[in-house]
């Protein structure tokens, strides 16, 4: 394992501009957000909690053109490939499924592809938990395991380096003056700040009764006609915050419109709880109803995923639950369900 | 096969002619400016440049490789802009997608093909299909049903068809008008054919209601479940499983389907809605 200090990180990232676009975690009051890096601002918070935003937003844009008129090929694209800093443990599982849903599942999204294809992401541990976390019921821990170039263990003076992949490996041996060897106490101050973290998403979950993902199994089928679906969707407002928010939702929606040259045809990120999601033009609708859509909206997540693809679509990051003005919290429908109550 | 480089472009294409069948249901027939072939069954997204796209099946024959017709029934904004359409003028094409009908599959079988309303236009397309194969098949019925004779579409064609020796062929509505001579009564009521249910295969499309009660139907004559094939319609915009509009259980209908086999869907709930 290799030791950075944090002015050698300042070093690697101003090197990194020339070939990516990178983008760093800041904080501004108590939330963080992705910002285009330009210098080593005080405002960068390599440690902590995930962004506001998720990481899926680099990579399937929230709003993004994909046809130019009737000309072949692709609309053009940025120049340089994104490197991603300070991502955590919750949307790397992000990956999980949006990779699948673009680049295998039969068809290749060209878009996704070549936006994810070249980028470099360097990760981090968290360094403390917030009330919305709950990780650990999902499977994962809240530090990177996989799915990273480079993970970053924020420990005295600066980082621990771990490279996950053999990009990670090449950039960590050509920067190699930039590193040291790892010391012990600091490989043991760093595990000793997970198993803090990793506590403190513990004492959440045990707070609210959060059922672990073992017990999540058929669970959807067994409470299909359950009343809870329509006592969680009572308070809803059908604003969608919970799909755009949430790392792994890949739904969206193709928009055309009249462009310079003609048209353009946009995609956009969609909501499955709006109404019409799911309407056909001949006028039937197979989720008429609010609650309905709640229901497909966790039948999505927990068992059409585990069902193709044996992986539950939720990374616990609790962005969900923010997000909801109507203070629908997934953890507390999760609950519901596997206790019928 | 759809663009790969870019499966949301959609291709240049051409109205060659427009052709109304029903005061709601208008055939097109266009001509894409590159290659797109497609097989009974499978679908086609069609674009009004600069307003959007919608999906529909293709109802003309599928041997016919640099043309195409579509019926449409005019039910939104984009079928509205359809009806308007005029000879000569351009409009987009994507596809074809998922999959049609398994036609080696039905191969020296009694089949029986069942059809409601619009329903009537994919299976237009399947019936060419079976005809360029004809002799192929042991057997052939058609039965189609709509509400009125005045929204019967296809006329000229099936009263040709009515003539084939390969083919028996019933068409029936759900109320009469003067001058109807043919029968009058659901669909349900007139697919009793002659032929062994237990090895035959049945095809239906149409309204989600008349599916349902169709495949009942059908199941109660004797069908067996994965001999009974359904064109599911759901609400297909991508068409290669990724904007997650048309799943049906564990299946998207754009790439699964829209065709599929009553057994491989018959526990998803919301199949008829």
């Amino acid at each position: 394992m290799k030791f950075i200090p944090k002015s050698n990180l300042a070093k690697l990232l101003d090197a990194l501009k020339a070939d990516y676009d990178v983008f760093v975690p800041v904080k501004k009051n108590d939330q963080r957000f992705f910002k285009k890096y330009d210098g080593y601002s005080e405002d960068i918070v390599i440690g902590e909690v995930r962004t506001f935003e998720p990481l899926k937003a680099f990579f399937s844009p929230a709003r993004e053109k994909v046809a130019d008129n009737f000309d072949p090929g692709l609309p053009k694209s940025k120049n340089k490939p994104y490197a991603i800093v300070g991502v955590k443990a919750c949307d790397l599982k992000g990956f999980k499924v949006q990779d699948y849903v673009f680049t295998e599942n039969d068809y290749l999204d060209p878009f996704y592809k070549r936006l994810r294809e070249n980028n470099l992401i360097i990760s981090a541990d968290c360094t403390t938990a917030i009330d919305t976390c709950f990780c650990l019921s999902l499977g994962i821990r809240p530090f990177p395991r996989e799915d990273y170039d480079i993970n970053l263990s924020l420990c005295r003076g600066g980082f621990l380096v771990e490279t996950g992949s053999d990009k990670g490996k090449a950039l960590v041996e050509k920067w190699a003056g930039l590193f040291s060897e790892a010391q012990d106490d600091l490989i043991k101050q760093r595990d000793a700040m997970r198993t803090d973290v990793a506590g403190r998403v513990e004492e959440n979950i045990k707070a609210r009764e959060v059922p672990d993902e073992s017990k999540l199994k058929g669970v959807i089928e067994k409470r299909y006609e359950s009343k809870i679906w329509e006592d969680e969707a009572k308070t809803c407002v059908e604003c969608g915050s919970c799909n755009t928010i949430c790392p792994t939702c890949h739904c969206f929606l193709l928009y055309d419109q009249k462009g310079e040259k003609g048209m353009a045809r946009l995609r956009m990120w969609d909501s499955c709880m709006i109404k019409d999601f799911a309407r056909v033009a001949g006028g039937a609708n197979p989720r008429a109803k609010l609650w309905m859509r709640l229901r497909n909206r966790f039948e999505k997540k927990f068992d059409f995923f585990p069902k193709i693809r044996n992986i539950n679509a939720c990374t616990g990051c609790g962005r969900c639950i923010s997000a909801c003005p109507a203070k629908i919290d997934i953890r507390n429908v999760l609950k519901r369900l596997v206790k019928n109550v | 096969m759809c663009d790969r480089v870019n499966p949301y472009r959609p291709i240049e294409t051409q109205v060659l002619d427009v052709v109304p069948e029903t005061p709601t249901i208008t055939t097109i027939r266009l001509k894409p400016k590159e290659e797109l072939t497609f097989e009974a069954g499978q679908f086609i997204e069609l674009t009004i440049p600069g307003v959007g796209e919608a999906p529909f099946t293709p109802s003309s024959n599928p041997s016919i490789k640099d043309e195409m017709e579509v019926t449409i029934m005019k039910v939104g904004k984009v079928t509205e802009l359809i009806h308007k359409l005029k000879k000569g003028d351009t409009v987009g094409l994507r596809g074809p997608f998922g999959n049609g009908y398994p036609m080696d599959d039905f191969k020296g079988k009694e089949i029986l093909v069942v059809g409601g309303g619009c329903g009537f236009a994919p299976l237009r397309s399947l019936m060419y299909a079976f005809f360029n194969r004809s002799g192929e098949f042991k057997k052939l019925f058609f039965r189609g049903g709509c509400k009125t004779p005045r929204e019967l579409v296809y006329r000229d064609e099936t009263k040709k068809w009515s003539k084939r020796k390969d083919l028996d062929l019933k068409l029936t509505v759900d109320k009469g008008e003067k001058g109807w001579k043919g029968n009058v009564g659901l669909v349900t009521t007139i697919i009793n054919v002659k032929m062994n249910y237990k090895k035959g295969i049945a095809v239906i499309c149409g309204p989600p209601i008349m599916m349902k009660f169709a495949t009942i139907k059908v199941l109660e004559m004797g069908f067996r479940e994965e001999n009974i094939y359904l064109s599911m319609e759901k609400n297909m915009s991508c068409g290669i499983g990724k904007c997650g509009h048309c799943r049906i259980g564990t299946y998207y209908a754009c790439k699964d389907g829209p065709v599929f086999r009553y057994d491989k869907i018959k526990t998803f709930p919301e199949i008829w809605e």
